[in-house]
């Protein structure tokens, strides 16, 4: 008996997990929405690859994408839920290989057609991040998450981009590297998700 | 308790992320073959100068993910293990005796020997616990050894540095041939 107290002693001692920061509870799924595209390279990586586009424009034409980005990334995750788009996987993979080609060749685009392509990747990718076991406010906290995590991916890549490549001569050589690396790592993303997916 | 208990709510969880990104990291850099051809193809692009030294470093990468495709797709390409070896061996060797073939020569023998070594590390990319993962993984572990090349080949601005490129392009060149002997069968 005085073991089976000491049991019971140990087990009602024994520790739970403390929520005592409970931010996660209070802005309920605005993290799940932030951390999403930071912690899946399928996003994350294109995403880099629209600031470091952003950078190489003049800034008249990368500000779009400040806006754009964003909004077109909301608007997706928005839209999810009320259309069906089963090749959207293959459309992010490909803006891996479109937006890492076009940093790698380093081509100033019009304005008209890189405020396209920031939209069109913009909506895929949101779609892509859709969460349909989330509701109500829950997913207008959601959608904002996402969207924010935008909006400071593309701004802070942009910014470090279009810096690098004006401040050092070999910096817009590494800007377009790293556009060749995305397209190339697009690539082998796409083989895959078309020969051996 | 358990019914209350919030479970986080992922659109898609991606699964491997960790595991397939070291792999691929990994993949470069364990296999010395690979290894020394990356720094050999550096090495040569600093001693060819403008405009090899910055084309090689954007259109490798694009090339060699053309050969992890074909490798994914199980293209029957013969050879792949000789192709990286010589690789080695020929790289190192243009860097040991410092040929400079014109731009569109040297294009053309790097992308070929990028076609083997993608589908090389491309073969292993289905069966990685992240496919893509596995491929960001060892895009940049190839592009930092060639960095590493590039940083190493900037020695040749000073004529005792030279030495030492060439020296260790000869390095590559014997490592080359070594595992071109093994793959031969030549040697055990």
């Amino acid at each position: 008996m005085r073991r089976l107290c000491a049991v019971a002693l140990l087990l009602w001692l024994a520790p739970v997990p403390a929520f005592a920061h409970l931010v996660s509870t209070r802005f309920g799924e605005l993290y799940t929405g932030v951390l999403h595209p930071l912690t899946t390279l399928a996003h994350l990586v294109p995403w880099l690859a629209v600031g470091l586009l952003a950078g190489l424009q003049s800034p008249r034409t990368g500000r779009w994408s400040i806006v754009a980005f964003p909004i077109a990334v909301i608007a997706g995750v928005a839209a999810a839920g009320t259309v069906s788009l089963p090749f959207i996987e293959l459309v992010n993979g490909l803006s891996f290989i479109v937006l890492g080609a076009l940093v790698a060749a380093a081509v100033p685009l019009p304005p008209w057609l890189f405020l396209s392509l920031v939209t069109l990747f913009g909506l895929s990718h949101g779609y892509a991040n859709s969460a349909p076991d989330i509701r109500d406010f829950q997913s207008v906290l959601y959608a904002s998450g996402v969207g924010l995590t935008a909006y400071v991916l593309v701004t802070l890549t942009a910014g470090s981009a279009q810096a690098l490549a004006t401040a050092q001569p070999w910096g817009s050589i590494a800007v377009r590297a790293a556009g060749s690396w995305i397209a190339a790592a697009g690539t082998m993303y796409a083989g895959f998700l078309l020969l051996a997916g | 308790m358990l019914a209350l208990a919030a479970a986080a709510a992922h659109a898609h969880t991606e699964t491997g992320v960790a595991g397939g990104l070291v792999s691929g990291f990994l993949h470069p850099i364990f296999g010395p073959d690979h290894l020394v051809a990356m720094v050999a193809v550096g090495l040569w692009g600093a001693q060819l100068g403008a405009p090899a030294i910055w084309a090689l470093p954007i259109t490798f990468p694009l090339v060699m993910a053309f050969g992890a495709v074909l490798g994914v797709a199980g293209f029957p390409l013969p050879g792949v293990e000789l192709g990286v070896s010589a690789s080695a061996l020929v790289l190192g060797a243009m860097v040991a005796l410092c040929v400079r073939p014109p731009l569109a020569v040297a294009g053309v023998l790097v992308a070929a020997f990028a076609i083997f070594h993608g589908f090389a590390h491309g073969t292993e990319l289905p069966a990685a616990a992240n496919p893509l993962a596995y491929g960001v993984g060892f895009v940049t572990s190839t592009g930092l050894l060639h960095l590493c090349g590039i940083l190493l080949g900037t020695l040749i601005r000073w004529p005792a540095g030279m030495h030492v490129v060439r020296a260790s392009g000869g390095v590559v060149a014997a490592c080359g041939a070594y595992f071109l002997a093994v793959n031969l069968g030549v040697l055990a």
